[in-house]
């Protein structure tokens, strides 16, 4: 439901790359809800640039490493 | 489901049944005092929702207590604008009719009318924005 959005990410993938983090957890760790972590994971949300440092951040990463643009 | 979007489907469910209960008042007796269905009417809405908003509390203490994210705050403030757009048509439309000839009993009924119309609306849109994600 809803238009996807251009920006594509990695969240689900460095999630499982960290032992298999919950959607839960990490959105407890970065401040939103699960569901807004599904939301994201599935293209639906994009999150502030400060959610997005976060989730990089928690994972070590930089920004770019967890989102891009589509088609790039 | 977030606790936010059952908030929203239980509140919304409750200011369409006392919305419907406050219209059966009011074509029950249309020209008595409007204190009369006014008085039922806020009484229920205060009890059901108290009794709601404990239940959902009880039921997901965790969640209840966690201020809205940033998705959630997005999807209540557009929700919000546009409940403003549908209480604002309704009123200015209360108001014409007041013009054309309407009673100002019949007046303050649309306005409340158009009150529960747009709260009805807001917990709608919040429910499509959540689901969209915004």
């Amino acid at each position: 439901m809803g238009k996807r959005s251009p920006i594509t990410n990695r969240v689900r993938e460095l999630r499982e790359e960290h032992d298999r983090m919950s959607q839960a957890a990490l959105g407890e760790a970065v401040g939103v809800t699960r569901h807004t972590i599904i939301a994201i994971e599935q293209g639906r949300y994009s999150p502030s640039l400060e959610t997005a440092f976060r989730i990089a951040r928690l994972f070590g990463v930089g920004v770019e490493d967890v989102f891009g643009w589509e088609g790039e | 489901m977030s606790f936010r979007e059952k908030s929203a489907w239980v509140m919304g469910a409750i200011m369409l049944a006392t919305g419907v209960f406050y219209a059966q008042l009011v074509a029950g007796a249309p020209q008595a005092p409007v204190i009369g269905p006014l008085i039922p009417y806020v009484l229920a809405v205060v009890v059901f929702s108290i009794v709601a908003q404990v239940g959902l509390a009880i039921a997901s203490p965790k969640e209840a207590n966690a201020p809205a994210d940033e998705r959630e705050r997005s999807a209540i403030d557009r929700a919000g604008n546009w409940s403003g757009v549908v209480l604002g048509f309704g009123v200015v439309s209360a108001i014409i009719m007041y013009i054309g000839g309407w009673t100002a009993t019949m007046l303050v009924h649309a306005i409340v009318g158009a009150l529960i119309v747009s709260t009805v609306a807001e917990y709608a849109l919040q429910i499509y924005f959540f689901r969209r994600a915004v």
